[in-house]
């Protein structure tokens, strides 16, 4: 095998596909490999971790068929610190690797690629596919993905939800407190329902750049595949079944209060600072007359908060929430102006942009 | 019960490095065996494709091994899930209701009878509120175009009318595939009629509805207003029931209560009586909820069906809605739907007519807490003074905030029979003509169970 590219192209997809092979949890030694495969002037790094796998198609100004295994992280750790500009030879022979920069040149021990795990297919003509820009999914799925949970006895939560409902398909995350939603393509033909582990999206948009204009999605029954330019990734759906969440999401409010974002950001920082003690929570309150919302704490030991926006506000309420919850959800939202929707003290709040309907964002109260 | 594939792993195990037998074939398992042909499932898609490319002769040689002669395996991804095929990739089916059950053996166009098929009589729980309608039902089913012909169901939103009504389609359609059938609702009834007149079309529209067999007009009472499509109505009607051709019309009332329709359409229309659903009963609404839980696979404690049969008081739509929410909200706080309703999670049924609902085990745990001691301790037999006077006041807030009899108290409280309960409860009762103190003992207990 062998190939010769620059400094910048391989460091580039380098660093693309080596995350994955870092995982502290790679069961077997060789998945801490990245796979170096020349076929027909067609050059590809690969890694996988077993519920992912990250494809990079590396351009070339010259190659010979053949394929390697070498330890990922030495590689990406050694080109990265060659000089940029340099021209990068590598060439294989039995297991090891010789890497010629200039007046740079080391070998490295791999391994042979028979051992490295084989990349699943996916079919083409079955799976359902669609198309998003990168810059709606990158938005898209960091509003949801914030609401995603880790905790790993309810493996369901720790994934997106992708699903359709009336011809358009919507992400979802909840981690069982609060609840993130965005519809992310206006049409779809195909009945999508699934879901797909936060840290395989988190490598995907790892991997968007400012080259990447559109990300290709394919679904079967049990995995995803994502292509956004030269790289292409692969991964298993979770397996469980995702809360049926639009049952959760209030239809009507008892009281909705339309307020500015940054405003309510920050008193919501000021009533956090003394909730520290009650596990963040703090009380909303939302008064008629006085047309005021105010966000309150109450600490104890180092005193009390008490801070006060003006804002529209249809009815009186107040509902108990945890702070880091409600920052959350205002981080998600872009518009200046958000509304705030009350369903009685134990239902979710709702969380809304002002104008823009396609992002909700749900939290449950917690006991006042 | 043994199981072959365990033998078939064990030599495996012995013939490839550990970690990689440990990475690919834990949670593997032999799914089906038959005609030659193995089916061996996997947990990823990653394992799936090591086993089949890279381990199928090892496999092949082991299944021999253990007397399995196979000529082909075929390699699958397991899930503890339904998986539904071709192109709706939906991991898990949950409106299983819209979802037609059995498949129709005779491929039938749906979108021609505007019929969903998720609507069957077997999904439709009877009850002593819709029995008639349902025994009516079945009538037409059975002798479409004779006894119940037209066939006029009125009730309330959300009772089950469209649900019975295209069930008898449905059930028609199945019995006779080539019947010809029109469910219509009649605001679409209205705009393809205004639609045909535009386009100068209106004889093609009177002639599609006088080849129909069963004609099926959902909200009636949306003809309001609509002079025009009366009479036209009034002529198919007409036409159809001149031949025999069944008719069958929903509304929310009676056509006489309709204002503007014509009499002589109005009393053609209950010529065959008209019946009504109602709203059901506490129990039928417990049968409905049982009988959903059952459909969907759910296991649901019955104190929380009970909970929503009793607090939804408007119509079945509600019902179910207020089930589902309860439903999804369950699974998504990870707590039992009792649970939930205990710690008051569900709020807002129906808008106010919420009753926080309190069970025994929290009324004792009160109790208890109340007079510092376990509930352990408050159960039983014991003749310690303050323990007995603290099983008493449980027994008489059990009879009277909970209306449970007094056997149920008898085995909650955990006494030896309802005499023992029927005497604690009179003891309380005649204590608190005299004792104040006992009064505001129960008062704060009150507050503290519903608070």
């Amino acid at each position: 095998m062998k190939i010769e590219t620059t400094q910048e192209k391989l460091t580039k997809a380098l660093n693309i596909v080596s995350k994955v092979a870092m995982g502290a949890r790679n069961s077997l030694p060789i998945l801490n490999n990245v796979l170096i495969k020349v076929n027909k002037k067609k050059v590809s790094l690969t890694t996988t971790n077993l519920d992912m796998a990250v494809v990079d198609y590396l351009p070339v100004s010259n190659s010979e068929d053949g394929e390697i295994t070498v330890p990922a992280r030495l590689l990406a750790e050694f080109v990265s610190n060659l000089p940029k500009g340099e021209v990068i030879k590598i060439s294989s022979k039995d297991t090891k690797i010789k890497i010629e920069a200039g007046k740079y040149s080391s070998v490295m021990n791999g391994s042979l690629s028979d051992d490295f795990p084989e990349l699943p297919d996916i079919n083409e003509k079955e799976a359902v596919k669609f198309k998003v820009s990168a810059e709606e999914f990158k938005i898209g799925l960091n509003q949801v993905i914030i609401a995603s949970s880790n905790d790993l006895t309810r493996p369901a939560l720790t994934g997106v939800y992708f699903n359709s409902d009336g011809g358009k398909l919507y992400v979802a995350a909840t981690d069982g407190y609060r609840l993130a939603e965005k519809k992310l393509v206006d049409k779809i033909s195909d009945e999508v329902a699934v879901i797909i582990p936060t840290s395989s999206l988190q490598e995907v948009l790892r991997s968007i750049n400012e080259e990447t204009e559109e990300i290709e999605v394919l679904l079967d029954e049990s995995q995803a595949r994502f292509r956004l330019g030269e790289t292409e990734i692969t991964s298993k759906l979770i397996d469980g079944s995702f809360p049926n969440y639009r049952q959760l999401i209030p239809k009507d409010n008892t009281s909705t209060v339309v307020l500015n974002r940054d405003e309510l950001m920050r008193v919501t920082k000021l009533a956090a600072l003394f909730a520290k003690e009650v596990g963040g929570s703090i009380v909303c309150e939302a008064k008629a007359d006085e047309r005021v919302f105010s966000v309150a704490s109450i600490a104890n030991e180092f005193g009390e908060n008490d801070s006060k926006i003006e804002a529209e506000i249809e009815k009186d309420d107040k509902v108990t929430l945890n702070s880091r919850f409600l920052i959350d959800a205002l981080n998600s939202l872009s518009e200046n102006t958000v509304k705030f929707g009350f369903s009685g003290d134990l239902s979710p709040v709702v969380i809304r942009n002002n104008k823009k309907q396609d992002y909700t964002h749900i939290i449950m109260p917690l006991k006042g | 019960m043994f199981d072959v594939w365990k033998n078939v792993l064990a030599e495996i195990e012995r013939s490839i490095p550990a970690m990689y037998y440990k990475t690919f074939f834990d949670k593997t398992e032999l799914v089906s065996m038959g005609d030659g042909v193995a089916t061996i499932g996997t947990p990823s898609p990653f394992s799936k494709t090591q086993l089949e490319r890279k381990y199928h002769d090892i496999i092949k040689k082991a299944l021999e091994n253990n007397d399995i002669k196979v000529k082909s395996i075929n390699y699958i991804v397991i899930s503890s899930k339904p998986k539904a095929n071709n192109r709706n990739i939906v991991q898990v089916i949950k409106e299983k209701a819209s979802r037609p059950r059995d498949t129709f053996s005779v491929e039938t166009d749906f979108s021609k009878t505007n019929l969903n098929p998720g609507y069957t009589m077997d999904n439709f729980v009877v009850g002593s509120n819709n029995d008639l309608a349902v025994s009516v039902a079945e009538n037409v089913i059975n002798n479409p175009g004779t006894k119940y012909n037209p066939f006029f169901l009125y009730g309330g939103p959300g009772l089950g009318k469209t649900h019975l009504v295209q069930a008898i389609g449905n059930e028609l359609l199945k019995n006779n595939p080539k019947i010809k059938i029109l469910y219509a609702p009649m605001n679409r009834f209205y705009a393809d009629f205004i639609n045909s007149i535009k386009n100068k079309r209106g004889d093609e529209f009177s002639q599609k509805f006088y080849k129909l067999d069963v004609l099926i007009i959902d909200d009636f009472q949306m003809i309001i207003g609509k002079e025009k499509s009366q009479e036209e109505f009034f002529n198919i009607f007409n036409e159809l029931h001149q031949r025999n051709k069944q008719i069958i019309v929903t509304s929310d009332r009676l056509p006489s209560q309709i204002k503007e329709v014509d009499t002589r359409l109005a009393s053609r229309l209950t010529w065959a009586g008209a019946i009504d659903l109602q709203m059901p009963k506490f129990e039928d609404k417990c049968a409905i909820l049982k009988s959903k839980a059952e459909f969907e696979g759910i296991e649901i404690e019955d104190e929380a069906i009970e909970y929503i049969a009793e607090n939804v008081k408007t119509n079945i739509r509600d019902l179910e809605g207020e089930f589902k929410r309860l439903l999804a909200m369950s699974e998504f706080r990870n707590k039992s739907p009792l649970e939930l309703i205990q710690d008051g999670y569900i709020s807002g049924i129906n808008k106010g007519t919420r009753v926080r609902a309190v069970s025994p085990k929290q009324v004792v745990e009160k109790v208890a807490k109340y007079y510092q001691l376990t509930p352990k301790e408050l159960c039983g037999k014991s003749r310690v003074s303050h323990i007995k006077n603290a099983r008493q006041v449980a027994m008489y807030i059990l009879s009277k905030e909970l209306q449970m009899s007094t056997t149920k108290i008898a085995y909650e409280v955990g006494v030896k029979d309802h005499t023992t309960v029927m005497h604690g409860v009179k003891k309380i009762e005649s204590d608190l003509n005299l004792n104040y103190g006992l009064r505001d003992e129960i008062e704060a207990i009150r507050e503290k169970i519903y608070g």
